[in-house]
């Protein structure tokens, strides 16, 4: 990874279309600015790995694969939680 | 009383307490904006977020401290003010809002939980949506159960 000290006011440059101005930093977090042509997609990263996690998550699994995971977690939660979430009743 | 097509049990009857709208979806299913929380004594505590309008869609789900007892949420405070709680403080688990880990199980792996971007519920106006962590205090592939030791 290539790692620059950069100002808040300073700026970089990714090839040719795409500008990244450090606007101000505090103790805890850097505000950022892009400048990048329309059609060039901007994502927080943890929202790109829940994208993707959750296309996974609605995959699966099929019954058999379910079943077979249920028992393994059956043996993980057969101590139940002190103040579990309650779900709503159906 | 309504009836849903759903993923894992055929059409199922439901009461209107246990449909959520999700006003944004969840990243990745944006157009998914209603769901009903199904449980099943057999499964519990596993819970199904089934889609209203899409019947292949559903997420296994654990309550959050099931897969972690000692979670701390983490919701920022736009997602809080999007479900429409206190931006100063974060919610009570269990009474003020209902938090889910999102589960994968895929090709006989050990089920993971995703917990750093639970699925956050406010109990009042049964308002939700899916609240992703800023830091990295926890993993989106949790692991919630140990792997099978050899036989």
């Amino acid at each position: 990874m290539l790692v620059l000290r950069r100002r808040a006011g300073e700026a970089l440059l990714i090839g040719d279309e795409i500008e990244i101005e450090l606007l101000a930093v505090s103790a805890h977090s850097a505000k950022i600015g892009i400048r990048a042509p329309k059609d060039t997609v901007v994502l927080r990263k943890e929202l790109k790995v829940t994208q993707e996690q959750n296309v996974r998550a609605a995959q699966g699994p099929v019954p058999a694969e379910m079943a077979r995971a249920l028992e393994k977690l059956r043996l993980r939660t057969q101590e139940p939680a002190p103040h579990p979430d309650k779900p709503i009743e159906n | 009383m309504p009836s849903v097509n759903t993923k894992y049990f055929g059409t199922v009857d439901y009461c209107q307490e246990s449909v959520f709208d999700f006003p944004f979806g969840l990243p990745a299913f944006e157009h998914e904006t209603s769901f009903v929380l199904l449980e099943s004594p057999e499964h519990a505590p596993l819970v199904f977020l089934q889609s209203l309008a899409e019947a292949s869609l559903c997420f296994l789900a654990f309550p959050i401290l099931v897969v972690d007892r000692a979670y701390q949420l983490g919701i920022s405070k736009d997602d809080l003010a999007a479900l429409d709680l206190e931006t100063t403080h974060q919610p009570v688990l269990g009474t003020e809002v209902l938090v889910l880990a999102l589960l994968s199980v895929h090709d006989g792996s050990s089920p993971t939980a995703n917990l750093m971007a639970p699925v956050v519920i406010n109990l009042r106006t049964r308002r939700a949506l899916q609240a992703i962590r800023g830091d990295r205090l926890y993993s989106h592939v949790h692991p919630v159960a140990a792997p099978e030791g050899p036989c």
